[in-house]
């Protein structure tokens, strides 16, 4: 036999090709990140930062307002807190699901934590919160032309240094993207899962949020000169993520063998319910840095009490209302119904907490019980599939919210008033016409978002993958008992 | 003459079986998650980047007693309704038992089923 020597090896001829098409594969990669660097190397240096938003560049060097230490902390305890929701999401929805879905509800929810940061960091944060038109902002890309603090373009110093508004609102974002996985759970496909959040995260939420709460957004002077008044995000953050959630399990269509109530079946139990009680009551403790914390101010110390006092009753109220009015059905006190009761009180008090009273918190909550539970009957009606109940949390009650603000503001805190405090339906109707229209976008953009996917055969998982559970197809490996892989191996 | 039928069947099918005997008036079942192999052999799993072979997969065994003039009905049945025509459809057996006993009322043989 003859040895394979360098010089036999450089005489075969298939060998020569094979070398030559490796080369030449390999050049063009290099000849591709050099043209990427070069063309994208001056974004990162920040040298056409500042050529994207012209009008942005004078905004930025007539306004350097001092960093107020106070709202800075403040601004990233709660960001922290915000960010700590993460946590109590995972719990929750992996708690509400079935056993062989944990670890996908787990990975969807790190990734999405994962891609929104980086997400936010190129140009989520820019299409929110940069200068630019009422439809979307187009400066601070990749945070460059940041200045000391953040300044709403120039119309209101909030004294928090820029870096910790970019964290805060960093958190929010993530929420957003994580609430549409929940209705998703299951059967979405982990690269169609990279793909919609790519969309939710980047995209939706920035742009849709930049209306209402970015710099010269057009929702705050569209209906007759009326802001669409959103404290802390009960349009921005859990009607577009409730929204969004909803259009997914739409096109998703349910898991396999599921049967819905009016079929004589009904929700798979979750597995786990004390891990989704957990998780509940941590999203309710990171509720503190999503409200009281949208103050962006540590000075309003009114405002922080009165905001916390109104986000604690508004979620009691909930809870209590929710366990109550399930308890005729089945004679049981239901725990993973208050517990949604609760979350969506919490996210009916989200937008309306700071111009409130304490009894409007507990109206709001009390009221927001039976929208939570009735909405779930609703999309079981309608044969949709959303284990956690997303929809009616985040969806329903996000725009059950919205609506509050123009009900119930006392106009002691603002100039202007709800309905029943004497101030017409101005208030309210600037509520009702500008969470539609984000309704009415976020539907349409969703469903081509995830049609768009679903062209993409990315979607969802086989129907053999389903049937042998998403852990074990996605990820490879089941969220209990992997110990068992090694029975009968001596280990 | 009591005979027990134990089936061993892909976790998935368990409603369908369930669903198929409950159709022929069958009154109760017991059920049991087990793990083994048979021809199917194991699975590779993946943990922390790293591969596993699995030896022992998840199924569900199945146990009903029925009279021996049933057998072979229930049996029709069990193994319609968990076959996917695929490896790892599992495994159907009878054999006779002496007794069966009520607890509650002590009833025996046919009548505690």
């Amino acid at each position: 036999m003859q040895a394979l020597t360098l010089r036999t090896r450089l005489a075969d001829k298939d060998r020569q090709k094979f070398f030559l098409a490796f080369l030449g594969g390999k050049l063009i990669g290099i000849a591709g990140a050099v043209a990427a660097i070069i063309t994208l190397g001056p974004w990162f240096t920040g040298q056409v930062a500042h050529a994207l938003a012209p009008g942005a560049d004078d905004l930025q060097t007539q306004i350097t307002g001092t960093i107020n230490g106070l709202n800075t902390a403040w601004t990233l305890i709660a960001a922290f807190l915000v960010f700590f929701m993460q946590a109590g999401f995972m719990m929750l929805e992996a708690g509400f699901s079935r056993t062989r879905e944990v670890v996908n509800v787990l990975m969807e929810c790190i990734v999405d934590t994962c891609l929104c940061a980086l997400l936010f960091w190129a140009f989520g944060f820019a299409f929110m919160f940069g200068v630019g038109n009422g439809f979307i902002g187009h400066s601070f890309f990749f945070l460059h032309g940041a200045t000391a603090t953040y300044t709403f373009g120039g119309s209101f110093d909030t004294g928090v240094a820029f870096m910790a508004f970019f964290l805060f609102q960093y958190a929010f974002a993530d929420t957003c993207s994580t609430i549409t996985s929940g209705a998703m759970v299951g059967r979405t496909g982990f690269w169609g899962d990279i793909w919609y959040s790519i969309g939710v995260s980047g995209f939706i939420y920035p742009i849709i949020g930049h209306w209402i709460w970015g710099p010269g957004g057009f929702l705050q002077t569209a209906h007759n000169g009326v802001w669409l008044r959103d404290f802390a995000g009960s349009t921005v953050v859990h009607t577009v993520g409730g929204i969004i959630a909803l259009c997914g399990a739409i096109v998703l269509g349910p898991r396999l063998g599921r049967k819905f109530k009016r079929d004589g079946g009904g929700l798979p139990a979750g597995h786990d319910l004390t891990i989704a009680a957990i998780g509940g009551v941590i999203l309710w403790f990171g509720w503190y840095g999503f409200n009281p914390g949208s103050t962006l101010s540590a000075i309003d110390a009114a405002g922080i009490g009165r905001v916390a006092t109104n986000t604690t009753l508004a979620a009691a109220a909930g809870g209590m209302v929710a366990m109550f009015l399930v308890y005729p059905r089945s004679k049981k006190w239901d725990v993973g119904i208050t517990i949604n009761g609760f979350l969506g009180a919490l996210v009916a008090i989200t937008a309306p907490c700071y111009w409130v009273s304490p009894t409007g918190a507990i109206i709001i909550g009390a009221l927001a019980a039976p929208v939570v539970v009735y909405g779930i009957d609703l999309i079981e009606w309608f044969r949709i599939d959303d284990p956690i109940g997303a929809v009616a949390v985040h969806g329903f009650c996000g725009i059950f919210g919205t609506w509050c603000v123009g009900l119930f503001a006392t106009g002691e805190y603002a100039d202007f008033k709800g309905l029943f405090y004497g101030g017409g339906t101005k208030q309210l109707w600037a509520q009702v016409w500008g969470n539609g229209l984000v309704v009415i976008v976020t539907v349409v953009v969703s469903f081509i978002l995830f049609t768009v996917v679903k062209a993409t055969g990315t979607l969802r998982v086989s129907e053999d993958g389903e049937r042998e559970g998403i852990d074990i197809h996605e990820h490879g490996s089941p969220a209990y008992h992997p110990e068992s892989a090694f029975m009968g191996r001596g280990l | 003459m009591l005979e027990l039928i134990t089936a061993v069947i892909k976790p998935h099918k368990l409603d369908d079986v369930k669903e198929a005997l409950l159709a022929i008036g069958i009154k109760g079942i017991t059920v049991t998650e087990v793990r083994g192999f048979g021809r199917q052999g194991g699975k590779t799993e993946v943990y922390r980047g790293s591969e596993y072979s699995i030896d022992f997969i998840p199924k569900v065994k199945l146990e009903v007693i029925v009279p021996a003039a049933e057998v072979s009905s229930v049996i029709d049945a069990i193994v319609a309704a968990a076959r996917t025509e695929r490896i790892g459809d599992g495994k159907v057996w009878s054999m006779p038992i002496g007794n069966l006993i009520r607890v509650r009322t002590g009833e025996t043989g046919t009548d505690a089923i």
